[in-house]
């Protein structure tokens, strides 16, 4: 368990995820579980299948390679929590 | 109470029976929770059409984007966003006459079956308040069943427009993948959702899907042209449920809508899907790797919540997930990105697509041989609230009947079929791709037996004047 334990911890920290003590516990604890369900998988026989990225993708969908504008630009900056002109303004992390 | 769509047609053009309808709103959801946010003053169509939906109000689940409304996902990390645009589906609604009157709960990022994790509110089931309304769309389901809407819109991952609808005893549609646009919605597992709708009308519901779907959307690189099979032979197939999975109402409604089905003229026949078992793994392995990567955008830089101070950028993202996401978006993310990390991408996330091609060529075979798959909705009616037999895990492997049509991209249908103990049970219907026909055809054959009824506490818009 304390190996699993590890390998959750280094999962969350990939998915920049931080988690305190008990939560790291608990959650861990239930991605055990679900990843033993996954585990049942291996039994399938899948062999010479293709994996399905999209169930019902009939064609390749393209367009032209035109310029075209995007109209929400102010909308979107309006949308954040705080701008300065034309940027978003993050937390000071220095 | 019979509902009929017509009933509200007039009700928001009128600004005193506006504010009468306003004020039941308030009134009946002051025990409900269904709306996150709810403003029927400035509902007029945002487009001014008229059609087929004309006057109708719809509710529409906060993931779905409409401009100048808020778009919380039911989470603490969006809890302040207005939309800056409106999806596509709810832009062809509103041409054709509908207004959004509000935005329904949800468990956060569509992630549950019981609207239980909602960081923004509690909902509760309209036919008995200690119990779940089911999710994700709860907050649309309850909302319907009340009787504050007759229409709206949810959106379906592994079941969270069907499962609430049939908790809630109201019909729910998950479309054909692609056939309506998701540009607008706020995505979690790309390739399994869609927008899909409620109503206990099932003619204002089929007409909301025709205008939901008339066409593909060059805002979404996934949505398609509709291209109906055809209304098909009347052959039903129902699935073998392995013993003691369903609970005694839901069994004994599932073999009654089979027998009703027959009689109405429909061949029924049983199957048993050989990779019943691996639908739950490969859904949940496919889906929280996709959520993983989809809700990586959630860094408290450019929207939502963000922390006062930071150390660096990696410690800005760190608070801003963990202040931002509750308990059950923490570990689906933690689950996908497990089953994406090297070394063991091909073990799970590659396995599960590949089991999702198994399971797809099952039921293409299927079909081959029927129009139709009866199949029940959740093992379960509407639990209560704290139900101790059906946590978060026993939720998840209980979507089993749901997640299925999203696996396939196939359409289905929740149909009500009356009350158990008080309690709406229901029945589900998937069809080939496209055949959405044929689910509102089943649907209105099984609507002469079990005519689909509000909840007692429902508001009538015939009271209004």
């Amino acid at each position: 368990m304390a190996r699993a334990q590890d390998e959750w911890s280094l999962t969350a920290e990939l998915a920049r995820l931080k988690l305190d003590e008990t939560e790291a516990l608990r959650l861990a604890d239930e991605a055990e579980k679900m990843r033993e369900l996954f585990q049942t998988m291996s039994r399938a026989d899948v062999e010479g299948l293709e994996p399905t990225t999209h169930a019902l993708v009939r064609e390749n969908r393209i367009r032209e390679d035109d310029v075209s504008g995007f109209d929400h630009v102010g909308d979107l900056l309006d949308a954040s929590p705080e701008t300065e002109d034309e940027f978003f303004l993050i937390p000071n992390v220095l | 109470m019979p509902v009929y769509a017509e009933d509200w047609r007039g009700v928001l053009a009128d600004p005193a029976l506006c504010k009468i309808y306003a004020d039941g709103v308030e009134k009946i959801d002051e025990r409900i929770g269904s709306f996150l946010s709810f403003n029927a003053a400035d509902s007029e169509s945002a487009i001014g059409g008229k059609g087929s939906l004309d006057g109708i109000p719809v509710a529409v689940k906060d993931n779905i984007a409409v401009k100048g409304r808020p778009l919380t996902c039911g989470s603490k990390i969006l809890e302040n966003l207005i939309a800056p645009y409106t999806a596509t589906a709810v832009e062809r609604l509103q041409a054709a006459g509908a207004s959004v009157v509000g935005k329904t709960n949800l468990d956060e990022f569509g992630m549950g079956s019981s609207t239980e994790h909602s960081a923004l509110g509690k909902t509760v089931n309209p036919w008995d308040f200690d119990r779940v309304p089911g999710g994700s769309s709860g907050g649309s389901a309850a909302a319907v069943a009340a009787g504050l809407v007759p229409l709206a819109l949810g959106s379906d991952t592994g079941g969270s427009v069907r499962q609430p609808a049939s908790f809630c005893g109201i019909y729910g549609l998950k479309p054909t993948y692609g056939t309506v646009s998701r540009y607008g919605l706020t995505a979690y597992a790309s390739s399994l959702e869609v927008i899909g709708a409620m109503s206990a009308d099932i003619d204002l519901l089929q007409k909301a899907f025709t205008v939901m779907s008339a066409g593909k959307d060059e805002r979404d690189q996934s949505s398609v042209d509709s291209d109906p099979p055809g209304s098909g032979e009347k052959r039903i197939k129902v699935l073998d449920i392995p013993e003691g999975v369903l609970d005694s109402a839901v069994a004994e409604a599932y073999a009654d809508a089979a027998k009703a089905l027959s009689e109405a003229g429909y061949t029924v026949e049983s199957f048993a899907l050989p990779s019943y078992d691996l639908v739950v793994p490969a859904y949940y392995t496919i889906a929280t790797a996709e959520a993983s990567a989809n809700l990586a955008r959630f860094n408290g830089i450019r929207y939502g919540y963000a922390p006062d101070y930071a150390e660096n950028p990696v410690e800005l993202m760190k608070l801003a997930r963990h202040e931002g996401f509750g308990d059950e978006v923490k570990l689906r993310i933690l689950l996908g990105t497990y089953v994406l990390r090297s070394g063991f991408q091909d073990q799970y996330y590659g396995r599960a697509q590949k089991v999702r091609t198994l399971i797809r060529k099952q039921l293409a075979d299927l079909f081959q041989s029927a129009d139709l798959l009866l199949m029940p909705v959740f093992p379960t009616q509407a639990f209560l609230y704290g139900d101790d037999g059906m946590d978060d895990y026993r939720q998840r492997v209980a979507d089993v009947f749901t997640c299925l049509a999203n696996l396939a991209g196939l359409p289905a249908l929740s149909v009500p079929t009356g009350l158990s103990k008080g309690l709406p049970t229901g029945i589900q219907l998937m069809a080939p791709a496209f055949a959405e026909e044929r689910l509102f055809a089943a649907a209105r054959s099984l609507s002469k037996i079990y005519m689909p009824q509000l909840a007692p506490c429902a508001l009538n818009p015939r009271s209004f004047s």
